[in-house]
């Protein structure tokens, strides 16, 4: 069952959600998006859609399904689906509560996503279950920090910033590890708090 | 580390800014004659709450946590050096300013060492 008080939150974020994300964060991290996004081969799930801001970093011709809680904000994504060059299927959906058959995806792709889903450990073995036997999970995530003082100052701001969107402070390497993937690999891009992370599903 | 002149601008325009509005605004705030410490604690309150929708303001030219952390960091490191200049008589108001950049540029540094020394590592 649709977890509403996550797809509301979501929904009522999609208003500003490209003011805020669309100029400098997406330039800032294109480059890094590009570069994980050409791993990008087989059967591709993309998790949390959003407007569609990532779309432009995907490489052409692959066959994606996209998936978001909020149907406010695949309204927006549909549009920006339309230009891609290959096969994208958006689709409404909670992750923890994924309406795949087990196996029917090689890879799991996500981009800043686990920072919001309200319990990701359950969200991450259902990704898994979708995935087949050697499938890959590819993330780009930002996560809490064992730096001083950031570590104290994403934990500060958690309590406020759960409420608009994101948890700043959790330990998302971790909750992979949780889920029960293996061969866990993690490249810090800033400071150790935004992270790309690659995992796979033995 | 980031190279692309864009964003090392942007991130010392942001850190800079930041920390001279606050130190600004601490320097209005906090009279001299004021102990060291609660100068510092009301100039650390002061950056903490400023800093947030300060780096707001950065935040869709240059990116999301490269702006809002130092940002943050900016905002506290110049309210307590500042808060604790003023109480001490050691600064006026308008010199608050000056304090407030110099905070800022030395969060810039210090975040790109940090990024420099932590960025990029894998395991």
């Amino acid at each position: 069952m649709t977890d509403a008080a996550t797809r509301d939150k979501w929904d009522r974020a999609a208003k500003t959600f490209d003011l805020m994300n669309g100029a400098g964060p997406e330039k800032r991290w294109g480059a890094v998006k590009s570069r994980l996004f050409s791993l990008m081969q087989g059967r591709v799930l993309f998790v949390a859609a959003g407007t569609g801001l990532d779309f432009r970093f995907f490489p052409p011709g692959q066959q994606i399904v996209a998936i978001d809680i909020s149907p406010r904000m695949l309204e927006q994504a549909t549009l920006k689906a339309a230009s891609y060059d290959g096969e994208l299927e958006l689709r409404e959906m909670d992750v923890h509560d994924l309406e795949f058959a087990d196996g029917s995806f090689d890879q799991v792709f996500t981009s800043c996503t686990f920072c919001s889903v309200p319990n990701p450990v359950k969200g991450l073995e259902a990704l898994r279950r979708a995935l087949v036997p050697g499938g890959e999970l590819h993330m780009f995530e930002h996560t809490g920090s064992r730096l001083f003082p950031f570590n104290l100052m994403l934990r500060a701001m958690t309590p406020l910033s759960r409420r608009v969107g994101p948890e700043l402070d959790r330990d998302t390497p971790a909750n992979v590890e949780q889920a029960g993937f293996d061969d866990i690999e993690v490249e810090n891009v800033f400071l150790d708090v935004v992270r790309l992370i690659h995992a796979r599903k033995v | 580390m980031e190279t692309r002149a864009y964003f090392v601008v942007g991130d010392l325009l942001s850190t800079c800014v930041i920390g001279t509005a606050v130190g600004g605004v601490t320097g209005l705030a906090v009279p001299a004659g004021w102990s060291m410490p609660m100068g510092m604690m009301a100039g650390m309150l002061l950056g903490m709450v400023l800093a947030l929708p300060l780096s707001l303001v950065f935040m869709p030219a240059f990116g999301a946590m490269e702006i809002m952390l130092p940002g943050m960091l900016a905002g506290m490191v110049s309210g307590m050096a500042s808060g604790m200049a003023v109480a001490a008589g050691a600064v006026n108001g308008l010199e608050t300013l000056a304090v407030g950049a110099g905070c800022g540029l030395l969060v810039f540094v210090y975040t790109y060492a940090l990024n420099a020394r932590f960025g990029g590592l894998r395991r």
